[in-house]
């Protein structure tokens, strides 16, 4: 719910006055959260805006799954640096062609209605989740089970992928190989449902979910007025400490503004603020150890159209990049508050993290990129088209980058702003040129997830009019690219496939399939002169689950 | 009488069609597709779930048949489903519109009792000090735009002081400063046209009968000038109240107060139009009768003005 919009008539001025945008960063280190063995008991009080979905069946943006992951436990978890490590997965199995999946789940735990969690419950909660009629969101992360297809078409209730050879044994047969599968079981739609859930719509269950989790739901869902979640006293892995979180439901116009002015005035106990807000919050917070920094999994790029326009040229996308002058913008525009990206991976991935992989980023050179634009055929006078959306704080660092691109290319920028779903739109079309404002996030924490919708051939996915269905939407294609990501894919060991991601993150880097532009850093405040252990986790949430009382 | 009444019904009918059929088009010809706003992340939707929404909320209907079946559904009390929720448009603004109305009302009270009375005092003590001191007062209230006034308010009460919540709840605490924000500037204006009204009356030939025939002065002031006096106010607060009704976007937004405001804002952001269309029928449908109570209000109070 993040995205820009098509704000309307009368309301233009009024978001305008009132637009709190959720972005920002710091270079700085700082830890904020407390040491020492915290003790039980407290409330945990924050603000969010409505969700679009609090079970696991649409789940979706953060709001929503800081709620669904406090309330469900699937079979592993995303760490805050982008490591899984098993939850209710005790161990897991996959069969030489990577095609088949054994899962042994932990025996003994229990929904808070005392149902058992066993293999049925998660065959129960996935086949929910792909039915046509749930028309899901975020289905498509189930599209590599055997059978998902069928479901999806109407053809069948349930994947002909999944089967419970006993009670704690989950077998997953995939259409394709993916030696990656159970990480994509850390996202929320993997959960396991108990029998009361029923079909993906219904209300009853989806306005207070059921769980595994580390809480429950106390009551149902307040809409656009309050969620409230106790911890769940029979959760099957380690206990959390906090008796109670209470989420305050803001509105989406000023909802940052109030979970900042909220933490000042002590009514929540962590919080987003208004970018314009930082420097002051940093002054008064950082100090007192209430002040969190992190770099998470969004990564902000200018996308370039590579198979079309001024831009063809590998030489002239560096160009651009060498023409910005990030430290300036990062300056000026964010207020020193975020950091410069030089990869197209995320530094939260520590495992494959190349820093100064793009050498263009590390330093703005208008003599260099003068020179690349010149090879590159990229004349003084030309146009180029740069897209972006309007409403979420884009426009002021686009203002900078069209006029340092002209400047020291002597180029014409054309910066047009639109609605969200239109910037998607002219992306897609066939003809597209230029470059468009463009970040992405990641589901789950694999390269995989970045590289693969982002940057392979078919992820390009033209249809019969030449309008790009896939996310690939620089249309970049280099078969050596492909081929290293289809080998790790069918790498088994971690670590070699791991190295092959980094080789194909190289690889387009070297010929600029994206600009990348600075890190996402998400900055918070958290009350820890009452609690500790207060850290954001892989979803940019706090990590409810291990916040104690101090 | 009656038949006036029911005349300015059959009016309601027509003024609410007319302003939904204006919205329908407008919401049809803006860009922006409603179902690509439900979710707002990063990444593009499967299109067969788009086509699937799509079909399921009637989009790809020309705007006649769309409009035609929203009217078929309003006559019987439907205003729809929401897109984001799935929930009846009428079960979420319902209980929005309960709070925005006790908001109003709380608002519309302070307006009247502060507003009359400043008003009316000023005008009786002509240029003193009080007269000159409220007049002062109320042109920087009216000048205020209320955004700034509900910040600082909160700023002072909630922030700094901590006498207020910030995020309202069902106490009798929450509604008083997005209430006074909503207040002070329609106050400041009924005292200034209560003022002026009552001046008026004071000078007139009838005041100056009944003063001459002897009639106490207590008589005088609430027999003849008082009830001529408010006539144009109950005008302006007819209206004022509407328009309270109606949303007060600004101020709901300001102190997250869950009324039909900040529905109606959320819903432009999201381009959720079932729910626009339902706050503007709503809205349109309580103008309409509040200016219809107004008008009957003059007859009651005017008995010079005949309804017909």
């Amino acid at each position: 719910m993040r995205g820009a919009n098509s704000a309307k008539w009368v309301a233009g001025a009024i978001v305008i006055a009132l637009a709190a945008t959720a972005c920002g960063g710091s270079d700085d280190d700082s830890s904020s959260s407390g040491k020492g063995a915290g003790k039980a008991g407290g409330t945990f009080r924050l603000g969010i805006t409505e969700p679009v979905a609090i079970d696991p069946y649409n789940s979706q943006e953060s709001e929503g799954i800081l709620v669904t992951d406090n309330l469900f436990t699937g079979l592993y978890e995303p760490t805050a640096d982008g490591k899984v490590i098993p939850a209710l997965a005790t161990s897991k199995e996959v069969s030489a062609d990577g095609k088949t999946w054994t899962f042994k789940i932990k025996p003994g735990t229990k929904f808070s209605n005392g149902e058992a969690v066993d293999a049925e419950s998660f065959i129960r909660g996935w086949n929910r989740v792909a039915q046509k009629t749930a028309a899901s969101d975020v289905a498509y992360h189930l599209a590599g089970i055997a059978g998902f297809d069928d479901v999806q078409a109407g053809k069948a209730t349930t994947m002909s992928g999944l089967s419970a050879p006993d009670a704690n044994t989950l077998q997953v047969k995939l259409s394709a190989p993916d030696f990656e599968f159970y990480v994509k079981t850390t996202h929320t739609v993997f959960s396991p449902v108990p029998k009361v859930a029923g079909d993906a719509k219904n209300k009853t269950y989806n306005e207070a979910p059921i769980g595994n989790g580390p809480f429950k739901m106390q009551g149902s869902w307040q809409h656009n007025k309050s969620i409230t979640l106790v911890r769940n006293d029979s959760y099957g892995l380690t206990k959390a400490k906090l008796d109670e979180v209470k989420i305050e439901i803001l509105n989406s116009n000023n909802g940052v503004t109030l979970e900042y002015q909220g933490f000042e005035a002590g009514t929540f106990d962590w919080a987003r603020m208004p970018t314009p807000q930082l420097p002051a919050a940093k002054a008064k917070y950082d100090a007192q150890g209430e002040w969190i920094d992190e770099n998470t999994n969004g990564m902000n790029y200018l996308l370039p159209i590579t198979d079309n326009g001024p831009l063809k040229d590998k030489k002239a996308r560096e160009a651009i990049s060498y023409a910005i002058d990030r430290d300036a913008i990062i300056k000026g525009v964010f207020q020193g508050m975020q950091t410069k990206s030089t990869t197209i991976l995320p530094p939260a991935f520590t495992s494959v993290y190349q820093k100064d992989l793009c050498q263009s980023c590390i330093k703005s050179d208008p003599a260099k990129a003068k020179q690349l634009a010149k090879e590159a055929g990229l004349t003084p006078g030309t146009t180029i088209e740069l897209g972006y959306n309007t409403g979420a704080g884009h426009e002021e660092w686009i203002q900078a980058v069209k006029q340092q691109v002209e400047k020291v290319l002597g180029v014409k920028v054309k910066a047009t702003g639109k609605p969200f779903a239109e910037l998607l739109a002219d992306q897609q079309k066939p003809g597209a040129t230029g470059m468009y404002r463009f970040a992405w996030g990641a589901d789950y924490p694999t390269p995989d997830n970045f590289l693969y919708p982002l940057l392979d051939t078919a992820s390009i996915n033209k249809d019969a009019s030449g309008k790009v269905t896939g996310d690939n939407r620089g249309r970049y294609s280099n078969p050596a690219f492909d081929a290293l990501l289809a080998k790790a894919r069918a790498t088994e060991a971690e670590a070699g496939r791991n190295d092959l991601y980094k080789q194909a993150e190289k690889l387009a880097m070297d010929d600029m399939a994206l600009i990348p532009l600075w890190n996402r850093t998400q900055l918070r405040l958290a009350n820890t002169k009452k609690f500790a252990d207060i850290k954001m986790d892989f979803h940019e949430d706090p990590n409810l689950a291990e916040i104690s009382l101090k | 009488m009656g038949r006036y009444v029911v005349r300015r019904l059959g009016q309601l009918v027509v003024v609410v069609l007319g302003a939904t059929m204006i919205l329908f088009a407008c919401l049809f010809v803006l860009p922006g597709d409603p179902v690509g706003q439900i979710a707002g992340s990063d990444k593009a939707r499967d299109p067969a779930v788009i086509a699937q929404l799509h079909k399921q909320y009637g989009l790809d209907d020309p705007l006649i048949v769309q409009y035609g079946n929203y009217v078929g559904k309003l006559v019987q009390g439907d205003l729809g489903e929401d897109y984001t929720q799935s929930r009846p448009v009428s079960e979420i603004l319902g209980p929005k519109l309960a709070n925005t109305a006790k908001l109003a009302t709380a608002a519309i009270v302070l307006d009247i009792i502060i507003g009359i009375s400043v008003g009316v005092l000023a005008a009786m003590r002509r240029y003193s000090i009080w007269d000159v001191s409220a007049t002062f007062v109320t042109t920087l209230a009216i000048g205020v735009p209320s955004i700034v006034l509900g910040m600082i308010m909160q700023r002072v009460f909630v922030i700094e002081l901590g006498w207020f919540p910030l995020i309202a709840d069902d106490s009798f605490n929450s509604i008083v400063l997005p209430a006074v924000t909503l207040a002070i500037i329609d106050a400041a204006l009924v005292a200034q046209l209560a003022r002026s009204t009552m001046l008026e009356v004071l000078g007139a030939d009838y005041v100056k009968t009944a003063v001459a025939k002897g009639l106490p002065r207590r008589t005088v002031l609430t027999r003849h000038i008082l009830r001529n006096s408010v006539i144009p106010v109950i005008t302006y607060l007819g209206i004022s109240f509407g328009g309270l009704l109606g949303g007060a976007i600004i101020t709901e937004t300001i102190f997250n107060w869950n009324g039909i405001g900040l529905a109606l804002i959320q819903a432009i952001q999201q381009n959720n139009n079932p729910v626009i269309v339902g706050v503007v029928t709503i809205s349109v449908a309580v103008f309409v009768v509040l200016n219809l109570v107004v008008d009957l209000l003059y007859a009651a109070l005017d008995p010079r003005i005949r309804l017909a």
